[in-house]
């Protein structure tokens, strides 16, 4: 490594200009001859057999190309638990699934065609929610499993649990205990840019698609499992990212309508483009998982935490996806927010015929933190403690190991809570109370910070490649998403080789010319890259500085001789025996210029500045024989596997991160006894970062995550009826405004320096949303006196909490 | 189908329309400038403004034949294509973090076109009430906040 | 191939003959309407575009009588500093309603005709007691706009028929105020108030109050305006008016709130509209 001249600086996003010039291309923007546009018929029933799908009056419509259904294409089954057939043959369980699908030579006809499709179905009665779907006698949505065996309940046979300590000593200890259950609910990711992928397959049946996705590699490993089903066992997979338009996790799996533009695109031997609106996005595609959730923990006379117990269930909806493995998140907070000695954690996961679940930023962690944080100020107030006071004296301290194994290394926390409680005014504001209808409340975090295991590999690989003008060329497999992973990229790279950061560039992302990474999931883009990166810079700089010796000294004589052309009494002040001695370990490379370091009897660089050589030169020099090369080339892969665990899920122990990010938010609300309405009046938000990489970006990050955070606290929620998604659009689905972004926002950043990380860093890409929605519960307590334990605190929810405190 | 002539970035232009088209729909299928993005086609986010007669409107409510006679301003005509190609106000966008995923972007840039041409030194609550049509997801909206302000005052108004 | 058409007349009598034909339909800012059009569906009716029409486009004053022409964007009222002055309910309306974007391009009348029951612009103009200017191919009619709104989504309009302006008459003694909530700034009401008082001698001597989103049509609440005439507008009569409000209203529940915290709300945003509305009447009687 160099020294650190980029990171921690803030230069303008490599990406950026095209944005905001309007040139950056999504999958909206992209189109190729020939491509025909696909559209999906969706079920009109949330459970029901299909008896017969009749696409004879579609397949008549001038303009269609093909009409698929199950009954005319291979079979092909999605879903880790395998349980999601790409088109429904036998029956549908859930409204968003798919019975055919059309090509056509324009959208709008697709779109007519696919509504052409005539569909006779035999309703059988559905189940909307977890009771519903464990009760007696309950029909199964899934009959059987994927190897074919009865099942005799909607309880996906996922577990996740920990036992740790002993818990029924926790609760003779504790003199306090508080205990409430919580529920959160159904969100929608909502990337601005919506979801679609093209797919064309060449001559030799190689398939090429472009995806709106964030796991390349696995939907790479997914499409090439469904080439076999089409019979192209051996043709080759490449999946091309194009500017996302926002993640949040929606692209953590891969979808049905990517399967379908691969379908009618071998159907019909043309590109295909298959493309969400806004309205399709919130009716078709997998939201936040909601949950109900009851939390108990107790703590003594102190205020010493001495049991927690954690009882989740999760509506799954009709087909597992990532959104089923929440409680791998949970269990984060669950045992390791705060030192506790006995813990438990129990999840049920559960099959309905609501809408099926996806991934989304924080995954499962806001979900059980609101829960844990909101006790925990129950507990503070029960045991007469202040609310601050009491997460300091429960405070994680660095490298402790948590009752779930998870070593952690540095930790931040009680500098972040004490900077939060600083500039909050936490001792003036707190408990103002009634009187004022104003309060204040704060809610911890803890989230994975050095990747999170949850594959048989949480690796990345990257490739550097120098080309003959000094410009490096990163091939990296993880996903610009918006975050600024291509910046931390550059920035590092930058520092890591020596170079400018604008002779950084970074490539699309495409499984064929990037090397494998997991996917770009719990706040792991830069942590990889950078660790990757620093390996690969390494090499690199080694190679580099193995050739200086060999052509650095005619380089400089050049330098010598055109100095002496403008000069005829020229004096380096040295003989070039000195520059013959150059040894490998006496060069070093900054901001793209080559010079000798250390003990080298040469005069210093500031009188010198002839000693500089360009690295474009130098490469160019190595590469062409004139000067003494000998066609080398520079490119240098490396891969980056953390010391991590896959962590046993039953017993839900492992250290799945190789660091852990800490922090906290308050938050200062008004509250309008008479209509409900909550103000935001401040929010401050201290985090333990490791190491800032890029000062703008990270405030980026963080306020972004603040604002999804208001969101899921304040106004988020799809409304579902029988299934069906009410309110599928932004009409009816509120997001934070910019004016609702009006409050005063404060970050701090606790810098670690965690030996795990590039340069110190921690993952910072989730962390912001954790703590706002506990802290605002929080402060709401504490403005009016009544807690709302259910997401989102709407108006109507404080007007009815406060009817029953003051009917009570 | 309606013939329609109008201004685009500068450029007089005629194009061939679906009367019941839509400007977004002029614009990116039709004339082939993506830069425009459709998020919601309701209104509701603002990722499709541009600006007509000087004012910015939703092009996904704005009907395509509408736009006879009339000068339409998108992002790609907010600074010359040589170079960079970005105006001051593009260029304190990408400076000021104020674009992420940037899918949001053309139409906040444009809204902010709007908002700086009637006020050249809006206060931070101006700015809030002008983009509260335009719905960001990536950046809680407070480095827009500054990108715009730092237009602002760096120039006057930021747009020349 | 579609033989569906866009006109685009400049004169009312244009605009009558084509929008009176057969599968014709008016179209003035185009914002509810196009948002059917999305991801490009067509639509089955030949559109009359009414943003070119010169007797709709107007902002007219003959002393204390305003002329709004039905076709003026909101943006365009907004702005006007006689009508922020004069009709501060009207301004601080148009102001919550939508994004500028929106109301660049959204007219008075269209928000009208629209006759959603949350229309924003409709509690302040009831408040105003503003008369709506209708026109047909036989000449012009005037009516109320406590007679225009028939239920929700439908209003007194003939076929052929077009709005064509709002009447309204400056009270310069009164004062006025428009209160509204909805879930965020940028959202279609939950419900809203507006009211309008003289006073004289600490007396109410004039009250008009109306309410959004609470009924089939935005409505007049003529109960309250009466609690109010005759009072000292003191807190004993607020307390009165706010409490007369629930019986006159028959909200409705949907995705945006409940009919019961509608209840609750709109009691609490007519005594704060009465509480501005006297405050600034009473400011400048003094």
């Amino acid at each position: 490594m160099s020294s650190l001249r980029h990171v921690g600086t803030s230069p303008p996003r490599p990406e950026g200009g095209d944005k905001v010039g309007g040139r950056a291309r999504y999958i909206h923007d992209i189109t190729v001859p020939g491509m025909l546009h696909g559209a999906i018929r969706y079920s009109d029933h949330a459970h029901a057999r299909i008896r017969r799908i009749d696409t004879s009056r579609a397949e008549a419509l001038p303009g269609v190309r093909a009409v698929i259904t199950a009954f005319n294409t291979p079979e092909i089954i999605i879903g880790f638990m395998g349980d999601n057939p790409v088109l429904k043959k036998d029956k549908v369980r859930q409204f968003r699934d798919e019975l055919a699908a059309v090509a056509a030579e324009d959208a709008e006809t697709a779109r007519a065609a696919a509504e052409l499709i005539e569909v006779e179905y035999e309703p059988l009665p559905g189940v909307f929610s977890v009771e519903e779907a464990l009760a007696e006698g309950a029909p199964l949505i899934h009959e059987t499993d994927r190897r074919g065996k009865p099942l005799s309940s909607n309880r996906l046979p996922l577990i996740f649990g920990h036992d740790s300590g002993d818990l029924a000593a926790g609760e003779t200890a504790a003199a306090f205990v508080a205990e409430g259950s919580f529920s959160t609910p159904l969100i929608q990711q909502s990337c601005m840019g919506t979801a679609g992928a093209l797919a064309e397959f060449d001559s030799n049946g190689n398939l090429t698609i472009t995806a709106k996705t964030q796991i390349p590699f696995l939907a790479q490993r997914d499409f090439t499992k469904a080439m076999a089903s089409l019979g192209l066992k051996g043709c080759s997979v490449r999946v091309v990212v194009p500017t996302l338009g926002g993640g949040f996790g929606t692209g953590l799996d891969t979808h049905v309508y990517e399967y379908i533009s691969i379908l009618l695109a071998w159907r019909t031997g043309k590109p295909v483009r298959v493309l969400y609106n806004r309205e399709q996005e919130f009716a078709y595609l997998s939201p936040r998982q909601s949950t109900e959730s009851r939390v108990r923990q107790g703590c003594d006379k102190q205020g010493r935490l001495t049991f927690r117990s954690v009882e989740v269930v999760q509506d799954n909806g009709a087909y597992a996806s990532w959104g089923a493995t929440y409680p791998s998140v949970m269990l984060l907070p669950t045992t390791s927010l705060y030192r506790v000695p006995a813990v438990r954690f129990r999840s049920d996961i559960v099959y309905t015929n609501n809408t099926y679940c996806q991934a989304m930023r924080g995954y499962g962690n806001p979900e059980v933190t609101l829960g844990i944080e909101s006790t925990l100020d129950e507990l503070a107030e029960l045991s007469g403690i202040d609310p601050l006071e009491i997460r300091r004296i429960n405070c994680n301290q660095p490298g402790e190991v948590t009752p779930m194994g998870l070593k952690v290394g540095t930790c931040g926390l009680a500098e972040c809570l004490d900077r939060a409680g600083e500039r909050s005014a936490w001792s003036e504001k707190r408990g103002q109370g009634r009187a004022t209808s104003r309060g204040i409340g704060i809610s911890s975090l803890i989230h994975v910070g050095g990747g999170g295991k949850i594959y048989r590999s949480d690796g990345s690989g990257i490739i550097l490649k120098l080309d003959d003008y000094g410009v490096v060329h990163v091939n990296y497999g993880g996903v610009e998403m918006g975050q600024g992973l291509h910046s931390a990229i550059s920035l590092m790279v930058a520092d890591g080789l020596g170079v400018k950061p604008s002779s950084v560039i970074v490539n699309q992302t495409d499984t064929a010319t990037c090397p494998w990474d997991v996917g770009t999931h719990a706040s792991r883009g830069a942590f990889m890259a950078g660790n990757a990166a620093l390996k690969a810079c390494a090499k690199l700089r080694a190679r580099l500085f193995e050739w200086a010796p060999r052509v650095y000294g005619d380089l400089v004589a050049e330098n010598i001789k055109r100095a002496r052309r403008r000069d005829g009494d020229f004096d380096p002040g040295f003989t070039e025996e000195l520059l013959a001695k150059l040894t490998p370990g006496q060069f070093e490379l900054l901001d793209g210029e080559l010079f000798p370091h250390g003990e080298t009897g040469l005069p210093p660089l500031e009188d010198a500045p002839w000693l500089k050589v360009d690295l474009g030169r130098f490469l160019r020099a190595v590469h062409f024989p004139r000067a003494g090369g000998a066609g080398t080339v520079f490119t240098e892969e490396a891969f980056y596997e953390p010391a991590t665990e896959l962590p046993d899920w039953e017993k839900g122990y492992g250290n799945m991160s190789a660091s852990y990010t800490y922090g906290c938010q308050a938050i200062e609300v008004e509250v309008d006894q008479e209509t409900g309405q909550v103000t935001v009046l401040k929010l401050v938000s201290a985090l333990d970062v490791g190491r800032v990489l890029n000062p703008q970006t990270l405030k980026g990050q963080v306020y972004g995550g603040i604002a999804q955070g208001l969101g899921y606290a304040l106004y988020e929620e799809v409304k579902t009826e029988g299934g069906r998604v009410l309110n599928p659009g932004f009409t009816d689905y509120k997001l934070p405004t910019a004016s609702e972004m009006a409050f005063p926002i404060e970050l701090e950043f606790v810098e670690t320096d965690d030996a795990s990380g590039p340069f110190g860093a921690k993952g910072v890409g989730e962390p912001g949303l954790v703590p706002t929605a506990p802290a605002m519960a929080n402060a709401i307590q504490d403005a009016i006196g009544v807690r709302i334990r259910d997401l989102p605190i709407t108006p109507e929810k404080i007007l009815d909490a406060l009817a029953a405190r003051d009917g009570a | 189908m309606n013939r329609v002539t109008f201004t685009l970035n500068g450029r007089s232009t005629v194009a061939v329309v679906d009367p019941h088209k839509r400007l977004i729909d002029l614009l990116r299928d039709t004339l082939g400038e993506t830069g425009t993005k459709e998020g919601c086609g309701e209104g509701e986010c603002g990722a499709c403004t541009v600006l007509v007669d000087g004012r910015a409107v939703n092009s996904c409510l704005y009907p395509a034949p509408e736009v006879e006679g009339r000068e339409v301003l998108t992002i790609e005509g907010l600074a010359d294509s040589r170079g960079k190609g970005l105006s001051p106000l593009q260029q304190a966008f990408l400076d000021n973090g104020g674009t992420q995923c940037g899918f949001c972007t053309p139409g906040m840039v444009m809204a902010a076109v709007d908002l700086l041409r009637r006020n050249e030194h809006p206060t931070r609550a101006d700015i809030q009430t002008a983009l509260t049509g335009n719905l960001c997801r990536c950046t809680g909206y407070v480095q827009i906040f500054e990108s715009i302000e730092a237009a602002a005052s760096a120039t006057n108004g930021g747009e020349s | 191939m579609t033989t569906l058409t866009y006109q685009r007349p400049t004169s009312l009598r244009e605009a009558l003959e084509t929008g009176g034909s057969d599968g014709a339909r008016f179209v003035s800012g185009g914002t509810d309407l196009m948002v059917q059009r999305r991801s490009g569906r067509s639509g089955t009716e030949n559109l009359v575009s009414l943003r070119r029409v010169e007797e709709l486009a107007g902002i007219d004053w003959k002393n204390d009588q305003l002329r709004i022409g039905a076709a003026v964007p909101l943006a365009g009222i907004g702005a006007d500093q006689r009508i922020a002055r004069d009709f501060p309910a009207l301004a601080q309306a148009i102001a919550a309603l939508g994004s500028v974007q929106i109301r660049n391009v959204a007219t008075l009348g269209g928000n009208l005709c629209n006759a959603s029951p949350a229309a924003d612009t409709a509690p302040a103009l009831l408040a105003y007691e503003a008369r709506i200017e209708i026109a047909n191919t036989g000449g012009t009619r005037t009516v109320g706009l406590d007679e225009f709104f028939t239920g929700p989504g439908s209003t007194v309009l003939q076929p052929g028929e077009l709005l064509t302006a709002i009447l309204l008459d400056a009270r310069q003694s009164a004062g006025s105020a428009f209160m509204r909530l909805g879930r965020v700034r940028m959202d279609l009401a939950i419900a809203s108030a507006a009211a309008l008082v003289e006073i004289e001698d600490n007396r109410c001597t004039h009250a008009r109050v109306a309410v959004g989103a609470v009924a089939p049509t935005p409505l007049r609440l003529s109960a309250v305006e009466e609690i109010l005439e005759g009072k000292a507008p003191d807190g004993p009569t607020l307390a009165k008016a706010q409490a007369a409000v629930d019986a006159l209203i028959s909200p409705i529940s949907d995705l945006r709130a409940s009919a019961r915290h509608r209840r609750r709300i709109t009691p609490v945003l007519v005594a704060r509209a009465l509480e501005a509305a006297i405050s600034m009447a009473t400011g400048d009687a003094q």
